[in-house]
């Protein structure tokens, strides 16, 4: 087993040796990026309410060294989080610090709407020693670097390791024909057949584009993606390509043939944490959340069948002056080592930076081993950066939520290529329209 | 002269509430009028006018299509739900005055419209909740299977009809119940020496005589309903665990489209489809009204 990110670039978790080398580089950074940053009140605005106590834990370790710098974290859904920041950032009322996805802070960047980091920031955030080239891009436009790299989304195959024992199971599954199996022998039912305890809970019901996003990363593991490039900067939908059909083929047949799971049942990580279902797939914040609200469950982590999303997170500052030098000196506190080993340890979100040694945190929680070490082969993807990507994942969405409902298509193959080739001809004029198609 | 300055006067001490009225409620229709002619990211500086180019893609979009569907439908059921139900119960609470229950009654069904609508939507959803909820339940005991409520296509819309009705019956009464008090007894009691039961004079003389409150009660209740979006929000999109099917309306649509997909000229064009519609059924009703007047 090895810890890296395949297809990009390998991220080396090097000894805790280096740490203090890099956090005494920090601190002339920091020394470097606050000069004047004194008496500042900031906001950091959140998408993740989870997180809100790790900026305070940032904040609170602040004091110490910028005692006039007054802290203020206002973590909320991560929906509405992005409607406060569309209109914070327009009305020129937004926090200072602004925790952005990649493909959301793009609009901003593209407008101009977001500051440029001082020259200490950026050459910590560019140096190879610090983030892996893959973290640099995702907080860069343009060739230069806008934000300060801080966690991924990355997800993992949650399993409660006494349905499966029960099952007579032995380890998780490992392919996507397993999963079919496992789902079917791990499912319970009532003494009508129905069942009471699904095999694997999947993404059927819901708003927003989580359910695009879900099955993009189901579809990964048949071998495709939902959009492919078609060209330098150009892509095209692909949904109805055979990984494509196998995946919503996979959806149908668990729902309507083998009724592993239905779409009214409790699902994601509240129905695993009361033991409601057997596996799901999902990030490593669950690890934190069943902790807290489910520390007795026997459960385990593995990696997926071929590979995983990355939905990198950055930190970027808004505004200027004074306030901005607060707002940096804040996003480069939190990556002091020991901050985002605390990250990672109590709340649960992979840190994205480069170098940090992970031995103690895995010991004490070994089910965070499958984010942090995978087989060579392991493939990551991310999701396109491009303007109409919330678009195409919600209207995407609403498709697939249709195509789940309909018990017809459970076992037509070609009636499912051919509602697939619909999805994509609506994605392909979205495409077409912001001229991002290509051939 | 004096009527002059009489006139003068009026003007000037209607003005602050005109000019108010004007930048509150004129103004920004104004602005989406304008908007949905452009084309906006709500970033960018630049909005290029586009012409009637968002109305058009608006035609061929399948989610608006869902969206304006659904709306119709909620509106209208809400409708056909409230306007009757509330008529009957305001005659209930009405002819039953003496009963030392009737502020209980009217305080009961009033409430819904006074509580907070998110807690109301929540309380809903575990009633709708297809292995927990009450109504399942109490389906059961008639032999009923338990049903989907909050997942499947149709059952959801009926749900939300459902917990519109149920906000907008309380509103809908106390309006009904004004009516009521405002009708002429002599006619009651004309009837009565005729020889009409209550229910020949609820039917032949309390409906054609409440008329103008059905038109209006019934314009409110539809105006209103076709503004709905808390109740689909909250009743499809809470946690992650018992997450609902989305149901697509009009004010939903415009949500995502301005801040989810930035696109704030085309959910300006779908606002000005719904104000279209709020005044053609605003329009309906006055010149029902106006015709009512006329026959007088």
């Amino acid at each position: 087993m090895k810890r890296l990110i395949t297809g990009i670039a390998p991220i080396t978790f090097s000894a805790a040796g280096r740490a203090a080398l890099l956090t005494s580089v920090l601190g002339a950074g920091f020394l470097a990026a606050t000069a004047g940053a004194n008496a500042q009140s900031i906001r950091v605005w959140s998408g993740y309410p989870e997180l809100a106590p790790f900026y305070e834990h940032v904040a609170e370790g602040m004091k110490a060294e910028f005692p006039d710098i007054e802290v203020t974290v206002e973590a909320i859904a991560l929906r509405e989080h992005e409607r406060r920041v569309a209109l914070g950032i327009t009305s020129g009322e937004s926090a200072e610090v602004l925790e952005l996805a990649t493909s959301i802070a793009a609009r901003y960047l593209e407008n101009d709407l977001l500051a440029t980091p001082p020259e200490n920031v950026a050459s910590f955030v560019a140096d190879p020693a610090n983030f892996d080239t893959f973290f640099v891009d995702s907080a860069s436009y343009g060739g230069a670097v806008f934000g300060v790299p801080l966690f991924r989304g990355q997800s993992a195959l949650y399993y409660n390791t006494a349905m499966l024992e029960a099952a007579g199971l032995d380890g998780p599954p490992t392919t996507m024909e397993e999963y079919d199996t496992y789902a079917e022998a791990l499912t319970q039912r009532d003494g009508s057949g129905n069942p009471t305890v699904s095999g694997w809970s999947l993404r059927l019901s819901g708003g927003g584009a989580g359910i695009t996003e879900k099955f993009w990363i189901n579809m990964f593991q048949h071998g495709g993606q939902v959009l492919v490039p078609a060209g330098e900067g150009l892509w095209k939908a692909d949904l109805a390509s055979d990984a494509g059909v196998a995946a919503l083929s996979q959806y149908l047949d668990n729902l309507h043939t083998a009724k592993t799971v239905t779409v009214e049942m409790p699902a994601d990580a509240e129905a695993f944490e009361r033991e409601q279902t057997a596996m799901f797939i999902r990030e490593s914040w669950v690890i934190g959340d069943i902790a807290a609200k489910a520390p007795d469950l026997t459960y385990a982590s593995t990696t997926l069948p071929r590979g995983s999303i990355v939905n990198p997170v950055q930190l970027y500052v808004a505004g200027e002056g004074e306030q901005a030098e607060a707002a940096w000196a804040f996003a480069m506190e939190t990556q002091k080592p020991e901050n985002l080993l605390w990250l990672l340890d109590n709340v649960g979100w992979l840190p994205n930076r480069a170098g940090l040694d992970y031995s103690e945190i895995l010991a004490s929680t070994p089910a965070l081993e499958a984010f942090v070490s995978y087989p060579d082969s392991y493939e990551f993807f991310s999701i396109p950066a491009i303007g109409p990507i919330d678009e195409i994942m919600t209207r995407t969405a609403a498709g697939l939520q249709a195509a789940f409902g309909n018990a017809a298509l459970a076992g037509d193959e070609a009636a499912i290529r051919s509602y697939l080739e619909g999805l994509d001809s609506e994605i392909n004029a979205l495409l077409s329209r912001e001229g991002l198609l290509g051939e | 002269m004096l009527k002059r300055r009489r006139l003068i006067f009026s003007l000037l001490a209607i003005a602050p509430v005109i000019a108010i009225f004007a930048y509150v409620r004129l103004f920004p229709i104004g602005e989406i009028l304008r908007l949905s002619l452009h084309k906006w990211d709500i970033l960018s500086k630049n909005k290029p006018f586009i012409g009637l180019a968002n109305f058009q893609e608006l035609f061929g979009d399948r989610l608006f299509h869902e969206a304006l569907i659904n709306t119709s439908i909620i509106a209208f059921g809400v409708l056909v739900i409230t306007v009757p139900l509330a008529m009957v119960l305001a005659a209930l609470i009405f002819y039953r005055t003496r009963s030392r229950f009737a502020g209980f009654y009217e305080t009961t069904i009033f409430i819904p419209h006074v509580v907070s609508l998110v807690p109301a939507a929540m309380a809903w959803k575990w009633i709708f909740d297809a292995r927990l909820g009450p109504l399942n339940a109490l389906l059961s005991v008639f032999g009923i299977e338990p049903q989907a409520w909050l997942f499947d296509p149709k059952l959801s819309l009926i749900s939300v009809i459902i917990l519109c009705s149920w906000q907008a019956l309380g509103y809908a009464v106390l309006i009904y119940l004004v009516g009521f008090k405002n009708l002429p007894k002599s006619l009651y009691e004309a009837a009565k020496l005729d020889g009409a039961s209550g229910f020949q004079s609820f039917w032949h003389l309390s409906i054609p005589l409440l008329k103008p409150i059905s038109l209006y009660v019934g314009v409110a209740t539809l105006v209103s309903a076709f503004n709905v979006y808390a109740q689909v929000y909250v009743l499809a999109s809470d946690a992650q665990g018992a997450p609902g099917r989305q149901v697509r309306v009009l004010v939903l649509d415009m949500l995502e489209n301005t801040f989810r997909n930035y696109r704030v000229g085309y959910a300006a064009s779908e606002a000005v489809v719904l104000l279209v519609i709020v005044l053609i059924l605003t329009f309906i009703q006055f010149s029902l009204l106006r015709e009512k007047g006329a026959r007088k």
